[in-house]
């Protein structure tokens, strides 16, 4: 479990083997949205077998085009690297964000890149907040 | 007492002097006992002494302060004891070392105080002439009796700033060949200075020294140090009256000249900077509009007062190539702020331009130009809306199309205030894209409105921290029914702008397209139809 303190937005991190789960409380912004990057690329080269990545969305407060543009380049780069991005309990602001821009499909379909595509597999995050995507060893997928 | 290893001198109350250590003796040959003493020892001590004899006064065996002064360029410090018999003894203690030290502290005390001022004053200036100005005039004020600030040559000129002490300083530019001057070129190219007593005070051209300077006893030249680059050089010139520089002075002036050189060389590179954002806005700045084809055009940008930071927000018209076709509008928002959105917006700009035949299918205009710019760097994205405008008659036929961008408000003469129908994908960051077209009609005074989230997400009102919201924007436009385009955008404008009031803002742009209202040539009763003006 790790913190970062500095600016607006805090994250904080819990890991298991193959789930990543990433609470996110704050601005997600111009000023820090990079944070949240170089979080998740740390995570990615940290856990080679990662299945799923959860950000933990409900502490978010403000997103702006930055903001939104790095959630973009974090489901481009878990895509690439094979993991399941979720964007776990939205705020409805967020969604009506992702929903005007486009973007909330993209967000939510399934993995189509990479050699894994279990079926079944958790690619649709709950639309209702609360109970997050089971992080069990069913979900465990092959390493390529 | 003839032994002691100090001066001691003992004089009586009448001003005799009564005895002297033979140390004192070595000190003042002239003080033999029996002298008058105040006409043997220097003013100082023969005040003192008058002072502590002078009639009335209680004698005692009270210590006194002592007082200080020079014997034969030596610094004394004289401390004396009264005997009961009110004669005085005088001890001397040189203490010429520990008066040196005590100069050079306060001297370097001074240099910091000043080194301390002149980054104070040449730090809050981002101006590169007043770093100049400053820089001679402090240069003068406390280094020379002149300063010249040469900043590196531009073409044939040389930028000089020339300051008399206790003047203000002159700007000028001289065709002057630096080479002339021993040092300055090298001094101009970043190069150590050249020590000071090399340079013969006889060779400084006239352009360099001020007039009615008279002449010039010595010269100091030192590069003015800049960000990989010198910044220029600083000349100091002093009259042949004074002091000529001593090692010490000319280090001190390479201390300064490093914080000037440091202050001028940011100053270069902000205004450097300053000059590409102008270039670059005055490249992104949205053309003015008005009424093509019989359809009215308005627009309105108030770009955010983040100078550093140009804004993301753009709008274009293109009025049909052919009479016939569709005029396509533009108006669009690029995420992130500074020169790469100021990039992304130019690059969309040309794109669009370019895509033009094809703006009678906006999906596709919008796919080629998602195409054009999705890049595996960055996910920096725009979102936009297509609008193509047509008059039909007496109203305007629209296509809208949104890619990720609020839709477009279409207002009714009733009062009446709808979204356009359409929604899309964002361009410039994920593959696909897909995007819906609505088709709206305008009749005759209706308007169709395309504004960015700057409008809405501005934060202001009565507590500061309300975003002024799409409710807000709707409830504002349902009051501009029937009103012309220009007014629309002006009255948005204004609302917007009274709401974040002083508060930062992101950028505003505002584009309306309205169907004129028509006057009624031929017709008679209201009824049939009449001819219109365009």
């Amino acid at each position: 479990m790790t913190t970062k303190p500095p600016s607006s937005l805090r994250l904080t991190t819990v890991d298991t083997e193959d789930t990543v789960r990433i609470e996110v409380h704050g601005d997600l912004d111009y000023d820090n949205a990079d944070h949240l990057l170089l979080a998740v690329t740390d995570k990615l080269a940290e856990h080679p077998r990662l299945g799923d990545l959860h950000l933990h969305c409900a502490g978010l407060e403000l997103v702006d085009s930055m903001g939104l543009s790095i959630l973009l380049m974090i489901h481009r780069r878990t895509s690439a690297a094979g993991v399941r991005l979720h964007l776990d309990d939205r705020p409805a602001r967020l969604d009506r964000l992702l929903s005007l821009t486009g973007t909330l499909e993209h967000f939510t379909a399934p993995l189509t890149e990479g050699a894994e595509g279990s079926p079944g597999s958790s690619a649709e995050p709950p639309q209702t907040g609360g109970e997050t995507t089971p992080a069990g060893p069913r979900d465990r997928t092959a390493p390529p | 007492m003839r032994h002691a290893p100090y001066p001691v001198f003992v004089a009586d109350g009448q001003g005799t002097l009564l005895l002297r250590s033979d140390a004192a003796g070595a000190l003042l040959p002239g003080a033999r006992p029996g002298a008058v003493f105040t006409d043997v020892v220097p003013a100082w001590l023969s005040a003192a002494h008058d002072a502590l004899t002078e009639p009335g006064r209680r004698a005692g065996r009270a210590v006194h302060t002592p007082v200080s002064g020079a014997i034969s360029e030596r610094s004394f410090e004289a401390h004396s004891s009264v005997q009961d018999d009110n004669s005085v003894v005088w001890w001397l203690i040189d203490d010429t070392d520990h008066q040196l030290v005590r100069d050079a502290l306060q001297m370097e005390r001074e240099r910091t105080e000043f080194l301390a001022k002149t980054s104070n004053l040449l730090l809050s200036s981002l101006n590169l002439e007043r770093c100049m100005d400053v820089t001679a005039q402090l240069a003068a004020e406390y280094l020379a009796d002149a300063a010249l600030v040469i900043a590196p040559a531009r073409g044939q000129r040389l930028p000089v700033v020339s300051c008399l002490r206790g003047d203000s300083p002159v700007r000028s530019q001289e065709s002057a060949d630096p080479d002339d001057v021993p040092g300055l070129d090298e001094a101009l190219r970043g190069f150590p200075p050249v020590p000071s007593r090399w340079i013969d005070p006889g060779v400084a051209p006239d352009w360099m020294v001020p007039a009615d300077f008279g002449p010039v006893g010595s010269i100091v030249i030192t590069p003015l140090p800049g960000h990989g680059v010198a910044a220029g050089a600083l000349v100091l010139l002093r009259r042949s009256g004074t002091a000529a520089f001593t090692e010490g002075e000319e280090v001190f002036a390479r201390l300064f000249a490093t914080r000037a050189g440091a202050a001028m060389s940011a100053a270069r590179l902000y205004a450097e900077q300053a000059a590409i954002t102008e270039v670059l806005m005055r490249e992104l700045l949205p053309p003015s509009l008005h009424q093509i084809s019989g359809v009215d055009f308005s627009g309105g940008y108030r770009p955010s007062e983040d100078h550093e930071r140009i804004g993301g927000d753009f709008y274009d018209v293109h009025p049909a190539a052919v009479e016939g076709e569709a005029s396509l509008v533009a108006l669009g928002d690029v995420c992130g702020k500074g020169l790469e959105a100021a990039v992304l917006t130019g690059k969309i700009r040309n794109t669009l331009h370019a895509l033009l035949p094809m703006a009678d299918d906006h999906q596709r205009m919008i796919s080629l130009l998602n195409t054009a710019l999705v890049n595996s760097h960055h996910t920096r994205f725009a979102t936009l809306v297509l609008a193509s405008a047509i008059r039909e008659g007496s109203g305007v036929n629209l296509r809208l199309t949104s890619a990720g961008h609020p839709p477009p408000l279409i207002v009714r003469t009733s009062g009446e205030v709808e979204e356009a129908a359409t929604s899309g994908t964002l361009v410039g960051a994920i593959p696909e894209t897909r995007a819906r077209t609505a088709a709206v009609t305008l009749a005759p005074g209706d308007s169709c409105v395309l504004y960015t989230d700057g409008i809405t997400e501005a934060k202001g009102g009565p507590l500061g921290g309300t975003e002024f919201g799409e409710e807000r924007l709707q409830r504002v436009l349902a009051q501009c029914a029937g009103m012309p385009s220009e007014g629309i955008v002006e009255h948005v404008q204004m609302l917007a702008s009274q709401w974040v009031g002083k508060g930062r803002h992101d950028d505003m742009a505002v584009v309306v397209i309205s169907a004129p209202r028509t006057q009624h040539l031929s017709a008679v009763n209201g009824r049939t139809r009449g001819r219109y003006t365009s």
